[in-house]
């Protein structure tokens, strides 16, 4: 009796497998719940697979989407809509970068607690509606990109992308029509484009960097030279120039012959240093394309790479981040779009080469764009026409005073820079001004 | 919603947005009553009868059934060398009778006479020797007996059973409510189907406390499951409650029967060969009449209603499977339940219901441990069950498929993932506190109120309700291993321990394997899970926990001591519990076999204990 009685300890053996099985099902539930509860067959969050509660406003409390007993709405103002539905997203999670696909469970609002059975939760971004309504406009159908931030706290206040569509009446374009050409991505985040003169911006903190003899250096522009036996042709006959007008008139001579001084290796070596080659994650959720500067060997692709062609490939958003970098002494503020989070910085940039390079932005504009062309604004800025098959990138990047706002604009295939880019820029960061607190 | 409606008007919305945080408050309250109640007191041991050794060592019988050897593993250790270390078994009976057998080589005497192979009634005052050292065996006098009745524990003094009762009124009332104002097709089936469930457990209680009984933890336990079953059974059928209240009636019913039926150890035995027969002619006829249904020949249909004999067969293995400590030293009795429950295993396996037969082999691993002492024959049943389960891997396609979603089922989800991630996702959905009951969408899934109960429970009730029905298992599976150590008859401790690891196995497969933790194996959370078959089967199953309750007016399962209080020569008087008791008179219990005739030893008539001396 005394072995038999001494056996029923066989039964807590079991026991203890139970508790041991709860353990690792309180663990994960406590560590993934949130992902089970925002699954699509969840009925408690969704009706007929759309999302049924939670919303999301901008810096103002706009609302620019809301889940409701009548549905999923968006803003009212199509433009915003338009405007802000790379950042939003759509509820079929066709943009895996949005809001709705990387914070889905924000809105369901769940919590360990309380599960689902809470009222679904309000998200506030740092982005402007009214700024992002203005950029969307002023693309006017171009495929691109609008990213403006603020260089010292790191708010993003306007990411638009186009093209893209009215997400209240869902997609009902053809995926495969070219107008349609990459709707579904998020260019700003998840996008590289060849970056063409707006480059010369890192072969020019390299240059202040590694070249002693920079500031004694003239160049002589006749319209192109060659360069490791490669014939690198210029936009215009800049004469003979210091670098400071090289700079201004984007002179592909004075840049050639600088990217053969610094060579290649040192090209992809600043590109990295400042992150241009590196994946950036926006809140910590949101990963983005990391640019690729590859070191170029002879002496002509180091020209073509200081140039910002060859096979440099950028990000916009972290170009923004080098901008934002410039602007502010030399450390990089990582952007956030969730109001009220701050992402940290980062000292990617001596403070005396920021201030050079922020003193020559400003002389591009007053010495080669025109202050007119920015009423009102601190413009500092370097425009680039990137040229690739079909056509060439409009870019235009760089920062303003008025209010500390870093900017980067690229029209894919648009055209100029200067005659495409700029005009967008000044539109956008005009209502910025006036609209920003 | 109607009638709540009309009583509460339009505060009946907000009452049951109160109550899904009180109902969690009511559960947690019976559970942890019942948990303390159960396991706080310690019990003090009994003693029933003592040996006097030559040298005046005194040695007391602490349960009905006890072994005297030189091994130290035994009640009555008696360290001599010309003792077997299993020498002779004492055995009391119901009436307060001892009849003593011999185990194994060695020979056992009473005064002076050889006890033959059936055993030898002894009686106060005999001399009990093994070979060469005698002893003398004292039976309890009037007065000890008095006073063992004084002092032994009785439940329900510190935790009132009856308050418990009331907070489980309340539970259900809460569930009804929840169910009323969230259910939009739950209405008068709903309403009678919870007040039968109140109104059973209280004509329950109210006659078994008027008869005296003061130990009610582990039908609460189960009162309080088939609550949390009876609303999941609402949530999936709101307009169709009819079986569900006649099965629960059928179950209680079916339960107290048992229970009457297992306080005469005698007669449990006697039909211990029809269960074996049973058991395995029951899976037998499944597996040839039951058609397919998602790959496996488990259910019956009879008219309107589909019975999974299977749970039946639970119950009945069981009752097979455990035994008395007399048979338990012969290997034959344990050969020939090997066999029976490789039947029953196969049969199962064939049936393609791989969660069952999972079952019953981890039963019959926790059954063959108590019984059989000697590992080796634990290791040689895994082996060949082992074998069994990649057999049965091997030929049941759906049974692979659920193996290899096993542990990716979020890359799966609309093939063999389908019913787990809904699982979990609804089950995260319910938080702490649930969405109430009724308010649900998991259990529209299919076989969501059978298999994944328990992820419905966590989304209607919350979080702690489902707890607390783990809970509930796991404490009276404490309570049973906590019983053992006082337990009178070895039949009752390995019953009671294999009816509670049966439960526990199907927790484990139920919830774990909802939760991905383990594969998916389609099996039902004792009394929570909506299903007539499996409802009754634990009910029964319950029975076996309730004998093991030997607290004094606990268990209605156990005979009362003091209602025998006739020693060896004192007449017994009739036990009028509702069955024809004959009382001994010397005559019934023929010299050459305690039990035999009644088709327990099923013909054999010599060696009974003693393959030794056979040999």
């Amino acid at each position: 009796m005394r072995k038999v009685t001494t056996r029923a300890f066989a039964v807590l053996l079991l026991a203890a497998l139970v508790v041991a099985g709860m353990g690792v099902y309180l663990f994960r539930l406590v560590k993934d719940g949130g992902d089970w509860a925002a699954f699509y067959a969840n009925d408690s969050v969704y009706t007929n697979g759309k999302l049924n509660r939670g919303s999301i406003t901008d810096r103002d409390g706009v609302v620019l989407a809301s889940a409701g007993e009548d549905g999923f709405r968006y803003a009212d103002d199509s433009s915003v809509r338009r405007g802000c539905l790379h950042v939003v997203g759509d509820l079929d999670g066709n943009i895996g970068t949005s809001m709705l696909s990387v914070f889905r469970s924000r809105f369901i609002n769940y919590s360990f607690l309380t599960g689902t059975t809470t009222e679904g939760g309000a998200m506030q971004l740092t982005i402007d509606a009214e700024v992002s309504a203005a950029a969307y406009d002023a693309l006017a159908g171009m495929k691109g990109t609008v990213l403006v931030y603020n260089y010292q706290t790191g708010e993003i206040i306007c990411m638009v992308s186009t093209p893209g569509w009215d997400p209240q009446e869902g997609v009902t374009f053809d995926v495969n029509d070219s107008a349609y050409e990459g709707a579904f991505i998020n260019r700003a985040i998840s996008s590289r484009f060849t970056p063409g003169s707006v480059f010369k911006l890192v072969t020019m903190a390299a240059a202040i960097e590694t070249i002693p003899d920079l500031w004694d250096q003239t160049f002589t522009c006749n319209g192109s030279t060659i360069i490791g036996s490669q014939k690198v042709n210029c936009t215009g006959y800049h004469g003979t120039i210091g670098v400071e007008q090289g700079l201004a008139c984007s002179c592909n001579v004075v840049f050639g012959e600088l990217g053969r001084q610094l060579g290649g290796a040192r090209i992809s070596q600043y590109a990295e240093k400042y992150g241009l080659t590196s994946e950036h994650t926006l809140n910590g959720k949101i990963p983005t394309a990391a640019g690729s500067v590859p070191a170029a060997q002879g002496d002509g692709d180091a020209a073509w790479s200081a140039i910002g062609q060859y096979e440099d490939l950028i990000n916009p958003y972290s170009f923004l981040r080098f901008i934002g970098a410039i602007a502010n002494g030399g450390v990089a503020v990582e952007p956030t779009i969730l109001a009220g989070k701050s992402a940290g910085s980062e000292r990617i940039m001596e403070p005396g080469t920021a201030q050079t390079l922020s003193e020559m932005m400003s002389y591009n504009v007053s010495y080669e764009y025109g202050t007119w062309a920015y009423p009102g604004l601190d413009m500092h800025a370097k425009t680039g026409t990137a040229e690739t098959n079909g056509g060439t990138h409009a870019w235009f990047a760089g920062f303003i005073t008025n209010k500390p706002l870093a900017f980067v604009v690229m029209a894919e295939r648009a055209g100029s820079g200067y005659g495409v880019a700029s005009p967008i820029a000044n539109t956008v960061l005009q209502k910025a001004v006036s609209v920003l607190d | 919603m109607d009638i709540v409606s009309a009583i509460f008007g339009q505060s009946a919305a907000m009452l049951a947005g109160i109550s899904r945080y009180i109902l969690p408050l009511a559960a947690l309250l019976i559970v942890v009553r019942c948990i303390r109640s159960m396991l706080r007191e310690h019990y003090e041991p009994e003693t029933w009868a003592y040996l006097y050794l030559t040298g005046g060592q005194m040695i007391p019988l602490r349960h009905w059934e006890c072994i005297l050897g030189r091994a130290k593993s035994v009640d009555a250790q008696i360290d001599d060398p010309a003792v077997e270390r299993l020498h002779t078994c004492l055995i009391r009976d119901a009436t307060g009778l001892w009849q003593v057998y011999n185990l194994g080589k060695g020979e056992t005497y009473v005064n002076g006479e050889l006890v033959p192979t059936g055993g030898a009634l002894i009686q106060d005052a005999d001399v009990l020797s093994l070979g060469p050292v005698s002893a003398r065996f004292v039976d309890l006098t009037e007065e000890e007996r008095a006073s063992l009745l004084k002092y032994r524990h009785a439940p329900g003094r510190q935790v009132r059973p009856g308050v418990t009762l009331l907070l489980l009124t309340c539970f259900q009332i809460l569930l009804l409510l929840q169910q009323l104002v969230y259910n939009p097709d739950a209405g008068l089936g709903v309403a009678i189907a919870f007040g039968e469930v109140t109104a059973i457990q209280w004509v329950y209680f109210i006659v078994l406390r008027a008869s005296g009984q003061t130990g009610f933890e582990p039908e609460l336990l189960a009162f309080f499951l088939s609550s949390v079953g009876m609303s999941m059974a609402a949530s999936k059928t709101p307009g169709d409650m009819t079986k569900y209240i006649i099965l629960f009636a059928v179950s209680v019913g079916l339960y107290v029967f048992l229970c009457l039926w297992i306080r005469d150890l005698k007669r449990v035995k006697s039909v211990r060969l029809y269960a074996f027969i049973a058991a395995v002619g029951l899976l037998a006829v499944t597996l040839v009449l039951a058609p397919e249904r998602n790959g496996a020949h488990s259910w019956i249909e009879i008219g309107s209603f589909t019975i999974q004999p299977s749970e039946f067969v639970k119950v009945l293995y069981i009752y097979a499977g455990a035994a008395t400590l007399d048979r338990l030293f012969v290997n034959r009795n344990l050969i020939f339940y090997i066999g029976f429950s490789a039947a029953c295993v196969g049969l199962l396996a064939l049936m393609g219901d791989f969660g069952t037969a999972l079952v019953f082999f981890v039963t019959f691993l926790v059954i063959s441990f108590m019984r059989s002492g000697s590992f080796a024959t634990v290791f040689l049943a895994v082996a060949g069950a082992v074998l069994g389960v990649m057999l049965v891997v091997t030929v049941k396609p759906h049974v692979v498929a659920r193996f290899q979603t096993w542990g990716h089922v979020w890359d799966d989800i609309y093939g063999n993932g389908f019913q787990q991630v809904r699982a979990m996702s609804a089950a995260a959905s319910g938080g702490l506190f649930g969405q109430g009951s009724g308010h649900g969408w998991l259990v529209d899934i299919y076989a969501a109120e059978t298999d994944m109960v328990f992820a419905v429970i966590s989304e209607e009730l919350g979080l702690i309700t489902a707890l607390c029905c783990v809970a509930s298992i796991l404490a009276m599976a404490m309570f049973v291993v906590k019983n053992a150590s006082s337990g009178r008859s070895s039949y009752f401790v390995i019953a009671a321990a294999a009816t509670m690891s049966m439960m526990l196995v199907q927790v484990i497969l139920n919830v774990y394997g909802t939760m991905d933790i383990l594969p998916f194996t389609g099996v039902t959370f004792p009394f929570a899970s909506v299903g007539g078959s499996s409802l009754i089967a634990c009910w029964m199953l319950l029975a076996f926990v309730k004998g093991s309750d030997i607290r004094a007016n606990a268990s209605f399962a156990v005979k009362r001591p003091e209602r025998f209080s006739g020693g060896i020569g004192v007449e017994e008087p009739p036990v009028d519990d509702g069955y024809d008791q004959t009382s001994y008179d010397g005559e019934d219990y023929p010299d050459d076999g305690y039990y035999d005739g009644d088709g327990y030893y099923d013909g054999d008539d010599g060696g009974y204990y003693d393959q030794g001396r056979r040999a």
